[in-house]
């Protein structure tokens, strides 16, 4: 009996290869600005924040 | 005997072995879970809770997961290369190489040898004999691949690549220990490097087990089964470079507030948080697909098993990233959330795309249908309501132990005892062993079915 193999078009058919979704694509960039943002905020070599000083500060109040 | 019905048995003997090994490791879940609020449950000394809970994690990541990789990411290869495996032989001393090793696994571990290494628990021995039994998968994956018959290579065997690549790096690093004996070792790695190194591993067993070779199946199985080309592959490999790219600096999320320096947990974070768009990447795409025709949720019985699962991805992979920011990590780490997380992948996800696969490709195989829809139809329900009953319970207690734990006094003292705090868990673990039951009893219609499918289409190969 015949083996019935894949046809690529059954997977990438012309009618459905869109483009990325423009949600999707704000999702994209605006995770890596956070991450940007994220990363200067708390690393101790750029910011001084450490995780020592802010566990300091939290037991002062 | 064609070359393809030879591969196909080495397929079939792969999903066959996971599913027995899935049961193992399913009923010893059962068992653990009643020993959290019935302490007699434990068995001195094989049947503790220690020695069991290493067996089953082993057993249904390497037993139950790398088996239906194995034969899964086979019968997708021959399919989308258009030709049979390379090295069919070597396909099949590494299934019964795979049985034997996941046997001594179990073994071992009952003895109560162990790394000490979460997920990595296994020997040095048996460390070489799992790196072997890898060198055998990727030498017929890439060799299969570069002899392909059809030039373009779908999403599903990058992903099937990345897969082979990963783990082999992850777990050659990882385990690299130095001997004391036959069965015992220690880490390369000291302190906080080898904390470390086993967080990268360990998040990356998550990310290359239960995720690269998971969505290769989902990319491969759902348009396959609904008839509907994917939305857009173009979403799929921009998704699949970023997700292997971010993945392997997300480890440190594990070791917040550790002596791990603070920058590279911060660097973990990042990295974690950003793969929500890599992984949205292929809950979209699954989406718009089906999206074109909803019917197909009707008509076609995979089709839920398929959207569910990606629906678990999704809340995955928004959860997952979330646990990993400090202001969360704080309340909910080392307590009963991360199982529930856990959980929810492993139950909603991959069980789910994973059993949906398994029910396309035996029939397949046997050129025939499958026994019953409607058993089908009954394990999709049991095995929705146990998992939901399961994380739902775990997600409960652990913000219930993080705020507990957290509570203090004015004068800075604890205000609640730890056995108080575990005392308010039991009927959530109670609960929890309910869901357990019935999501067995579930993956019990799944047996039925797979056999019975199994057994009509052998009787029919007689007959021809």
């Amino acid at each position: 009996m015949a083996e019935d193999l894949d046809n690529i078009d059954a997977f990438e058919a012309k009618e459905t290869s869109h483009k990325l979704p423009i949600g999707w694509l704000v999702l994209f960039w605006g995770l890596i600005l956070w991450g940007v943002y994220y990363f200067v905020t708390y690393s101790p070599a750029i910011s001084g924040w450490t995780q020592e000083k802010a566990y300091q500060e939290s037991i002062k109040k | 005997m064609n070359d393809y019905q030879y591969d196909n048995q080495t397929v079939k003997g792969f999903v066959v072995s996971s599913v027995f090994w899935g049961v193992v490791g399913i009923v010893i879940g059962l068992l653990i879970s009643i020993q959290m609020w019935r302490p007699e449950f434990n068995f001195a000394p094989f049947f503790t809770f220690g020695r069991l809970r290493t067996v089953h994690t082993n057993s249904l990541a390497f037993g139950l997961g790398v088996g239906a990789i194995f034969g899964l990411s086979y019968y997708i290869l021959m399919r989308l290369t258009k030709r049979p495996l390379l090295f069919p032989k070597l396909a099949r001393i590494q299934l019964y190489l795979f049985n034997i090793g996941i046997a001594a696994a179990a073994v071992t571990l009952f003895m109560g040898m162990t790394q000490s290494l979460e997920y990595a628990e296994l020997e040095w021995p048996l460390d070489i004999a799992i790196v072997i039994l890898w060198v055998m998968f990727a030498v017929n994956v890439f060799g299969t691949i570069i002899k392909r018959k059809e030039e373009q290579m779908y999403i599903s065997l990058w992903y099937i690549i990345a897969t082979v690549i990963a783990v082999a790096v992850l777990y050659i690093i990882n385990n690299l220990s130095i001997p004391v004996g036959p069965f015992k070792s220690y880490h390369l790695f000291a302190g906080v490097n080898s904390a470390n190194v086993e967080w990268w591993y360990g998040h990356n067993a998550v990310g290359f087990v239960f995720t690269t070779p998971i969505l290769a199946m989902f990319y491969y199985f759902l348009p396959k089964s609904t008839g509907i080309p994917i939305f857009s592959h173009r979403l799929s490999i921009i998704s699949f470079w970023s997700l292997v790219f971010a993945y392997l600096w997300t480890g440190a999320h594990h070791l917040v507030y550790t002596p791990l320096p603070d920058w590279i947990q911060t660097l973990g974070i990042v990295f974690t948080i950003f793969l929500i768009a890599p992984s949205w990447g292929s809950v979209v795409n699954g989406y718009y697909t089906v999206g074109s025709d909803w019917d197909k949720m009707n008509t076609q019985y995979l089709t839920k098993f398929f959207i569910m699962g990606i629906t678990f991805y999704g809340l995955q992979t928004v959860q997952g990233p979330t646990q990993g920011l400090r202001v969360v990590s704080q309340l909910i780490h080392y307590t009963d959330w991360v199982p529930g997380h856990v959980h929810m992948g492993t139950m909603g996800w991959v069980t789910m795309t994973t059993a949906a696969s398994i029910y396309y490709v035996i029939p397949k195989i046997y050129h025939t249908e499958i026994y019953s829809i409607k058993v089908a139809n009954i394990h999709f329900w049991l095995v929705l309501i146990g998992q939901l009953i399961f994380s739902i319970t775990m997600w409960i207690t652990g913000i219930q132990q993080g705020a507990l734990w957290k509570a203090v006094n004015d004068d800075g003292s604890l205000k609640y005892s730890f056995v108080e705090t575990l005392t308010k868990n039991y009927p959530f673990w109670q609960l929890r062993t309910v869901g357990g039951l019935i999501f067995t009893v579930g993956m019990l219609f799944f047996i039925y079915n797979i056999y019975m499918t199994i057994r009509r289409g052998s009787l029919a190969e007689a007959k021809a």
